[in-house]
């Protein structure tokens, strides 16, 4: 068990910079996915951290210890890849046993740290078959159990639910969750799913283009976006263009084309950017920022309804309604958001 | 197999009557061509083993075992068969030693270099065996590249021609890309993320090739020992122009049979039994090979 530290790691391939000047600490126990497009960085940094790449800058710490430039063997890491990576050549046993060995441990410590991982992750019975004869599920937990029963120090997922099918993926995300709970191993993940970075994370590391957008909770990310890009990759949101013109008591004042309206947010003044979560906007005038528009399109979700307003100068907005209440396409209505739900950024560079 | 056979049973109540596969036509060309340049060849050579060879002429139509006899119990056939196995072995070996690494080269750079580094290894092909053993010569030979050398710096004489050291050379030169080629079509299908996973449990790079990498290649390593070794065996061009008649090996002895001494009937049975012993010697192998191989047998 140990915190991790990054520190301005960097690393280049020729010309592309696929990690940029990156700063996290981890603590002690944390799970965080390392979420972002792909290309932007997060697999690069995982093996990093694993010790198959070396940076070209920047140090990495397991705790005080500095790992930077050290082997992988000597990290005391577990890992578990995307295809698994399971050994084809060995039985489920023996794939477990596989690090216990490396560690030089007495036949009769490996015969029982084995025997109890695999009935920690109930493939007890399945010790002689060979990964080719186990299902997607099977082989994810032969995986998991060998990155484990060596008692890493850190735990490094890079996408390892890609691979399975939507319903066992979700049955696997709690799994894991209790699984790092319970051995409570600092854990880093790496997906391109919000969805998953959600369920799973303490706190989710949210990367493009080599760089760091936002490092926080779920919660975070979602309500306090730090800029218009982190707002669009997770979640569903409206972009309102306007200007800050004013502010008091940590209001601002932002004029639209659409109107002025009262916003909370980090940027300040000059050209700014609104964010409105779909679910923010109310159908009706019972809140303070009012936007008047045209119903061009509804959608039945199920739980909810998707509509699409046009309101003045051509602001397109979505709004997703609970179904007690539908407006057809063509109705005029007046849509409001309060000012806590209106979060104002910078607009994205380019 | 079993889900496939299973699939296919499915589906056919559905077809009303047993149709003439037709595409199996499309192999009908190469049986055929390999019937009249492979099989009747064959056929006729082995009843050619058994005719009596008359002291004038070719053959006589009746039956003998004495060409088997001759063949089985001269000592001095042993010995050239024994020479051909040893040389074809130190040929797979060194091929074995000199192409692994070439091919686990191959196999791990950018698809770039790669495309780049298998038309280099395969570019020797593109030149005769009898062309490249005439190039071996100069190299090789008395006043060759390497003895002008040597004996510049005053250094002796080397013999490295017409002996077993000049015939393995060209034997190594000629097969090393089938070998290279084998072993990196086995080792491109191995995830490098195995041994990360092996690294990352506590493997030094050396024990994660040797737990994990190499028993993974062994499919590769297998296919191309077994074509090397086959190749070497019946390779004649080579241990001729660079052998001379120093050194014998079998298919050198067979063609002068046949053709010099102009005994056909001697001359098969000796390819008969060079054929026999080979096939031997591999199915030995290839016993050997699927038992390491059992994990792979789905």
């Amino acid at each position: 068990m140990a915190s991790i530290t990054l520190r301005d790691l960097t690393k280049r391939f020729e010309s592309v910079v696929a990690v940029n000047r990156l700063s996290i600490e981890i603590q002690e126990g944390e799970l965080i996915t390392l979420l972002g497009p792909s290309g932007c960085g997060k697999t690069t940094t995982l093996r990093m951290i694993g010790g198959f790449e070396t940076p070209n800058a920047g140090e990495i710490f397991f705790g005080e210890r500095p790992v930077t430039w050290l082997q992988p063997e000597l990290r005391n890491i577990g890992i578990v890849f995307q295809n698994y990576a399971l050994f084809p050549h060995m039985t489920v046993w023996d794939n477990i046993a596989f690090g216990l060995e490396m560690r030089r441990e007495t036949p009769a410590k490996i015969r029982q740290r084995v025997a109890a991982i695999l009935d920690k992750v109930q493939l007890s019975g399945m010790e002689r078959r060979y990964s080719h004869q186990l299902s997607g599920g099977q082989q994810q937990r032969v995986a998991l159990a060998r990155a484990l029963v060596v008692n890493p120090a850190v735990l490094l997922l890079d996408e390892p639910l890609a691979n399975l099918d939507a319903k066992l993926r979700e049955e696997m995300r709690f799994y894991i969750r209790h699984l790092q709970r319970e051995f409570g191993i600092t854990t880093i993940y790496v997906t391109h799913d919000q969805a998953e970075a959600m369920v799973l994370a303490d706190r989710i590391v949210l990367m493009k283009d080599g760089r760091l957008q936002q490092l926080g909770s779920a919660e975070d990310l979602y309500r306090r976006p730090h800029n218009a890009w982190v707002a669009e990759f997770i979640g569903l949101s409206n972009f309102i263009p306007g200007t800050v013109v004013g502010r008091n008591d940590g209001q601002l004042s932002v004029r639209t084309a659409a109107g002025v309206f009262a916003c909370t947010g980090e940027a300040t003044t000059g050209e700014v950017v609104i964010c409105v979560r779909p679910e923010s906007l109310h159908f009706g005038p019972q809140h303070p920022n009012r936007i008047t528009g045209v119903v061009q399109e509804r959608v039945f979700l199920g739980n909810l309804l998707d509509y699409r307003v046009e309101g003045p100068d051509g602001l397109r907005l979505r709004v997703q309604a609970d179904p007690s209440r539908q407006f057809d396409p063509g109705t005029s209505v007046e849509v409001s958001f309060a000012p806590a739900d209106a979060w104002v950024v910078r607009p994205s560079e380019a | 197999m079993a889900g496939v056979d299973a699939a296919v049973s499915a589906q056919a109540p559905a077809v009303p009557a047993r149709r003439f596969p037709w595409v199996v036509l499309l192999i009908v060309p190469i049986l055929i061509f390999l019937l009249i340049f492979f099989v009747i060849p064959y056929v006729n050579m082995v009843y050619m083993s058994f005719l009596v060879k008359p002291a004038e002429g070719a053959y006589i139509k009746q039956f003998t075992l004495g060409n088997y006899a001759r063949a089985l119990g001269d000592p001095f056939y042993w010995k050239i068969l024994r020479n051909t196995f040893w040389y074809s072995l130190v040929t797979t070996v060194i091929t074995l030693v000199l192409g692994y690494p070439l091919a686990y080269h191959i196999a791990r750079v950018s698809r770039r270099w790669r495309g780049l580094l298998l038309i280099l290894l395969i570019s020797p092909l593109l030149v005769s065996v009898i062309v490249r053993s005439f190039g071996w010569m100069i190299i090789l030979g008395r006043v060759g590249l390497i003895n002008q050398f040597v004996k510049s710096r005053g250094g002796p004489e080397l013999h490295l021609m017409y002996n077993a050291f000049g015939i393995i050379v060209g034997l190594v030169h000629v097969y090393l890309p089938f070998m290279a080629l084998s072993i990196a079509g086995s080792l491109q299908n191995i995830s490098p993320d195995l041994e990360r996973a092996a690294r990352s449990l506590g493997a030094s790079p050396w024990r994660a090739f040797w737990r994990i990498t190499w028993p993974l290649s062994l499919p590769g390593v297998f296919a191309g020992t077994l074509l090397v070794f086959v190749l070497a065996v019946s390779s004649y061009v080579i241990p001729i122009l660079l052998g001379a008649n120093n050194v014998l090996v079998m298919p050198m002895i067979i063609v002068q049979m046949l053709l010099d001494a102009f005994n056909w009937p001697l001359g098969s049975a000796l390819a008969m039994v060079l054929f026999g012993l080979t096939a031997a010697l591999l199915w030995f192998y290839i016993k050997l090979m699927n038992r390491a191989l059992r994990w792979s047998v789905r």
